[in-house]
């Protein structure tokens, strides 16, 4: 499954690209990480509990980040295990600098493969959409929390609104709104 | 006429003629309280459970597996993964020609997987559920491969290759043409031609998973299975050469199994990998497969995909044949494959008099499970495709769905008939049972229902299903796939036996999923000693080593009451012989011809109070046989007979021959209501008229007519097993895959007829897989009903609730298929 959409950010397109690449400090924002580990500079490990369905499965993920051009671009691959599943993902965000802020593109291919696969179809999509809306409003979180220790704006743009505790299956996780992501199957 | 909304009928047991009466069965009073006993209930001490690790990847390589972590827990006994058994041994035997014969199959994956489901690796544990939990310690490495789901797309240039061996994922090819299809085509007055059909994917679900215990003992290498494998000749075929081990160390055992219908027959990878277990930790082994695994990893039905059809007609409603190209999807694995590629073959007219027919037959793999044999295996495809023919046609020339069919069907005075390709249907009566069963649903009324269903807003329709059951295979038929192959014919055993008490002991060399072959078997071999079933033992279960094995044994393919029960015949008619020369002797009669069986004596027939009870013959053999004259050498009261169906090794070249014995037809009505706004339809009426020859016991007839109406239905509405994109399956348990319940039948009505076969020796003919008539009456009623509202054409054998909608969203899209051109 493909995900894609665009964002943007009251913030300097350093300081963006700073947020993003703090992975500790990501790992502690995203709801469900349970522990986080760094490897080396490219290499970290999660263990993360996702909502499936009326129950939630933990995972083990290996993330990997392939490719890093500061300050625009980079690309992670995380590859992840559970019981019952395995997750593959790319993702890949590009920054640009804009009137006022930073732009940001991004995409992720997110495979499931396993019996969680074959059972949970109709979960799947709306749980990444809410994964993925959760990273977002986990980014905006801190880029507005950075611009106020530097004593600046809180970004002008809006976040998401796949709040936590909107539950993925309901109407309001398929809400949509400029910034979300599209998706192609 | 029976219905199933009535009370059941009382059942009384008749004095004599016990053949043809419904008698209560034999097996149901272990049944019933749960003294039956199947594979899950052998227990054996300090025996290992096993738990299979399985792919969830469609197509990848596996880079490592590293079971240490699962080893390492206390309780785990140990493990076994695909480069030991690629180290132990030998692929199984392939039946198809190159590329198919190249394919590389064994116990556990070795090097790739090539479905979700594939067995990587297995664990054993103290218990079931440390060995479930042991196997998600077992670290499998993967790199994906891209994936053929496809069967259309699987010969395409830069397809990915599943089999790198075979170095192509064609299994196997092959034309067959019989009659002059182009001089049908030049004699017709219009040609219908459709460019695509599609038989859909789905497979069988019996109450019981597979499963076995395996014992091995070091000191003979001799494994025993208690499995509940359908066919254990033919996994000891398969299983001895893999194994590098005799036939005879390869011991089956089965009681009772819950339910079989062609997917029992291809467990032997999983038995050669608890074979290996069970020698390497020195233990019993005990497998139950889980539902899940049973849905994604067991065989499946094949799918199959008609192209380019054209089918010449008469004015007058004469069909001459068929043309087509056939694409048969066989999954990742040929395990009994290429066989549907001919199996067809046994019903390639229908039940029609077409003369002329040319089919393109392609076979290939495919990333999904593995299909074979499943109840109807291959000719319900190929059936459901001749009642499309005709169904399609008759739409589309205006002519009555009856009519056509009585024009084109075999007559009754033709029997025997001879199809184009030499298979000889036995007998039968088909215009007079599609009369009967258009009576049950009252088809004379059926315009007034339709209109006021269309007062209501509902669209109604009807549509008939006629059908074949072809049985008792001439295994022969293999060599038109393969002209190598040393297999022909086909046999079945059983014994028949007077112990010293003066109990008739039966033993059977089949393997009864339900079919109650005990009450079956113990009605004839009554009629033929002139005893009660009461008085005849008959063992239950298959114990390969009871010497009543010959090369096919098993139940399967329709059978038992021809080979089955012409084996029981056979050694009855040897032991009542016996009896009578033994008894002539005791008596003084002239010979064998003055003694008669009657009421568990041996009587002289010029003087009935000059006899001899059973228990004295038995007694006088076994136990009391000194001074016996040498005439009675050879007489032993244990009979041991083999059957053998009188078939010819069909011709290569032309792809002729007989290919089976007997022919059942079953068929059925049926009468459905469709809401044009949802697509959601019901069946209103339905009825299924049977012709299985002589029936034995015709309550168990009908119980096999009920549970293949069932089948079908729930194949035509409600069960499949979809693939996306990737290869995973999306019906892997009953929450996506729907098996008909007692509440999703319609009111059934049900009549039978009686054409005894004059091929065997009790005028019977195998019926218990019935063809898929429910499959091609649903579609034929379906396609009738949508008449009406845009004259969709039913092109699909499943049409669940949002197909039957797409069809009246968008007709044109299923009419586009379908042309008709002057000749």
């Amino acid at each position: 499954m493909r995900v894609a959409g665009t964002r943007t950010y009251a913030a300097p397109r350093e300081q963006v690209w700073q947020v993003l690449n703090d992975p500790a400090e990501m790992a502690g924002l995203m709801p469900g990480v349970e522990s986080f580990e760094i490897e080396d500079e490219t290499h970290w490990k999660a263990k993360v509990k996702v909502p499936l369905g009326l129950g939630s499965m933990r995972m083990s993920i290996n993330f990997e980040q392939t490719e890093s051009q500061p300050p625009e671009h980079a690309r992670l691959h995380a590859k992840g295990n559970g019981v019952g599943a395995i997750m593959s993902m790319e993702t890949a965000f590009h920054l640009s600098e804009e009137a006022g802020g930073t732009g940001m593109q991004w995409e992720a291919d997110v495979r499931i493969f396993g019996q969680v696969a074959s059972m949970g179809q109709r979960v799947i999509q709306p749980i990444v959409n809410q994964q993925v809306q959760n990273v977002l409003n986990a980014i905006d979180e801190r880029v507005s929390a950075t611009q106020a220790e530097g004593g600046e704006a809180a970004p002008e743009t809006g976040s998401s609104a796949a709040e936590e505790g909107v539950h993925p299956g309901s109407p309001e996780a398929y809400s949509k709104e400029p910034e979300g992501p599209t998706q192609s199957a | 006429m029976s219905s199933t909304t009535t009370a059941p009928e009382r059942v009384e047991a008749p004095q004599k003629g016990f053949a043809g009466q419904s008698i209560p069965r034999k097996e149901d009073r272990r049944l019933v309280q749960g003294q039956g006993v199947y594979a899950d209930d052998v227990r054996r001490h300090e025996m290992g459970y096993v738990h299979f690790v399985r792919s969830p990847y469609a197509h990848a390589a596996i880079t490592s597996i590293d079971v240490s972590k699962a080893a390492a827990l206390e309780g785990v006994y140990g493990t076994l993964i695909g480069e030991e058994v690629a180290a132990l041994t030998d692929p199984f035997f392939q039946l198809s020609v190159p590329p198919g014969s190249e394919i590389k199959d064994y116990a556990l994956a070795v090097g790739k997987v090539r479905f979700v489901g594939d067995t990587v690796a297995a664990v054993v544990a103290r218990t079931r559920e440390l060995a479930r939990d042991a196997a998600e310690l077992v670290e499998v490495e993967y790199e994906p491969l891209p994936v053929v789901i496809d069967p259309q797309r699987a010969l395409d240039d830069g397809a990915a290759v599943l089999h790198e061996d075979a170095g192509s994922n064609l299994v196997w090819e092959g034309t067959f043409d019989w009659g002059d299809f182009d001089a049908a085509l030049a004699e017709a007055d219009r040609v219908v031609r459709i460019d695509r059909l599609h038989f859909d994917r789905f497979s069988s679900t019996p109450l019981e998973t597979s499963g076995a215990v395996v014992e091995y003992d070091r000191g003979t290498g001799q494994w025993t299975l208690h499995a509940n494998n359908q066919f254990p000749g033919f996994a000891i075929i398969m299983m001895g050469p893999a194994l590098r081990a005799g036939m005879d160390k390869l011991r089956f055992v089965s009681q009772d199994i819950g339910g079989g219908f062609g997917n029992k027959i291809c467990t032997h990878p999983q038995l050669v990998a608890l074979c290996l277990l069970a020698r390497k930790l020195n233990r019993p082994v005990q497998w139950t497969e889980w539902r899940t695994d049973q849905h994604t990893g067991n065989s499946h039905g094949n799918e199959r995909v008609f192209l380019d059809v054209e089918v010449p007609v008469k004015a007058d409603g004469t069909m001459l044949g068929f043309r087509c190209k056939a694409i048969d999807d066989a999954g990742a694995y040929s395990r009994y494959e290429p066989l549907g590629c001919i199996i067809w073959a046994q019903v390639t007219p229908g039940l029609y008099r077409w003369r002329n027919v040319h089919i393109d037959f392609t076979q290939v793999v495919t990333n999904k499970s593995p299909c074979g044999p499943n109840r109807g295996y291959s000719r319900m495809q190929h059936l459901w495709f001749t009642e499309r023919l005709i169904d399609i046609v008759a739409h589309e020339l205006e002519l009555d769905p009856v009519e056509i069919r009585k024009r084109n069907y075999i007559r009754a005075e033709e029997m025997p008939y001879e199809t184009p390709n030499g298979c000889v249907y036995d007998s039968g009566d088909y215009a007079r049972c599609l009369d009967i069963a258009l009576g049950l649903v009252g088809y004379d009324g059926l315009e007034e229902r339709r209109k006021e269903a269309e007062s209501r807003g509902k669209l109604l329709g009807v549509g008939i299903g006629s059908t074949l059951d072809s049985g008792t295979n001439n295994f022969g038929q293999s060599q038109l796939l393969n002209p190598d192959l040393q297999f022909s014919g086909n046999n079945e055993v059983a014994t028949v036996k007077l112990d010293i008490f003066g109990e008739v002991v039966v033993t059977l060399g089949t393997t009864p999923q339900g079919q109650s072959h005990e009450t079956t078997a113990s009605q004839v071999v009554a009629d033929l000693l002139g005893v009660t079933p009461d008085d005849v033992q008959v063992r239950a279960g298959h114990d390969s080593y009871w010497n009543t094995h010959a090369g096919f044994s098993g139940t399967y393919a329709s059978q038992f009451a021809v080979t089955g029960l012409g084996a029981v015949k056979g050694a009855t008619e040897m032991l009542a012989d016996q009896i009578r020369r033994l008894a002539a002797v005791i008596l003084g009669a002239d010979g064998p011809e003055g003694i008669e069986l009657d009421g568990g004596f041996a009587k002289r027939v010029d003087n009935p109070e000059a006899a001899l009870p059973f228990m004295a013959c038995g007694a006088i053999i076994n136990a009391n046989n000194a001074g016996l004259p040498p005439e009675l050498d050879d007489v032993t009261l244990n009979c041991r007979y083999v059957y053998r169906p009188p078939f010819q090794v069909p011709d290569t070249e032309r792809k002729f021959g007989n290919l089976t014995l007997t022919y059942a037809m079953q068929i059925h009505v049926c009468v459905l209501e469709v809401d044009p706004e949802t697509g959601v339809y019901e069946i209103l009426d339905y009825a299924a008229v049977d012709d299985c020859g002589r029936r034995i016991h015709p309550q168990i007839v009908e119980g096999q007519v009920h549970g293949a109406t069932a089948h079908g239905l729930g194949a035509a509405m409600f069960e499949s097993f979809p693939y996306d994109e990737e290869g995973t399956p999306l019906a892997a348990n009953f929450y996506e895959y729907h098996v008909p319940h007692a509440l999703d039948m319609p009111p059934l009505k049900t009549d039978a007829i009686e054409s005894p076969s004059p091929f065997t020796s009790l005028g019977t003919k195998g019926m218990g897989e019935g063809g898929g008539a429910s499959i091609h009456a649903v579609c034929a009623a379906l396609q009738d009903a949508l008449r009406a509202a845009g004259n969709a054409i039913v092109t699909d054998s499943h049409n669940p609730y949002h197909r039957v909608w797409e069809l009246l969203e968008n007709p044109e899209a299923s009419r586009a298929l379908v042309r008709v051109e002057a000749s």
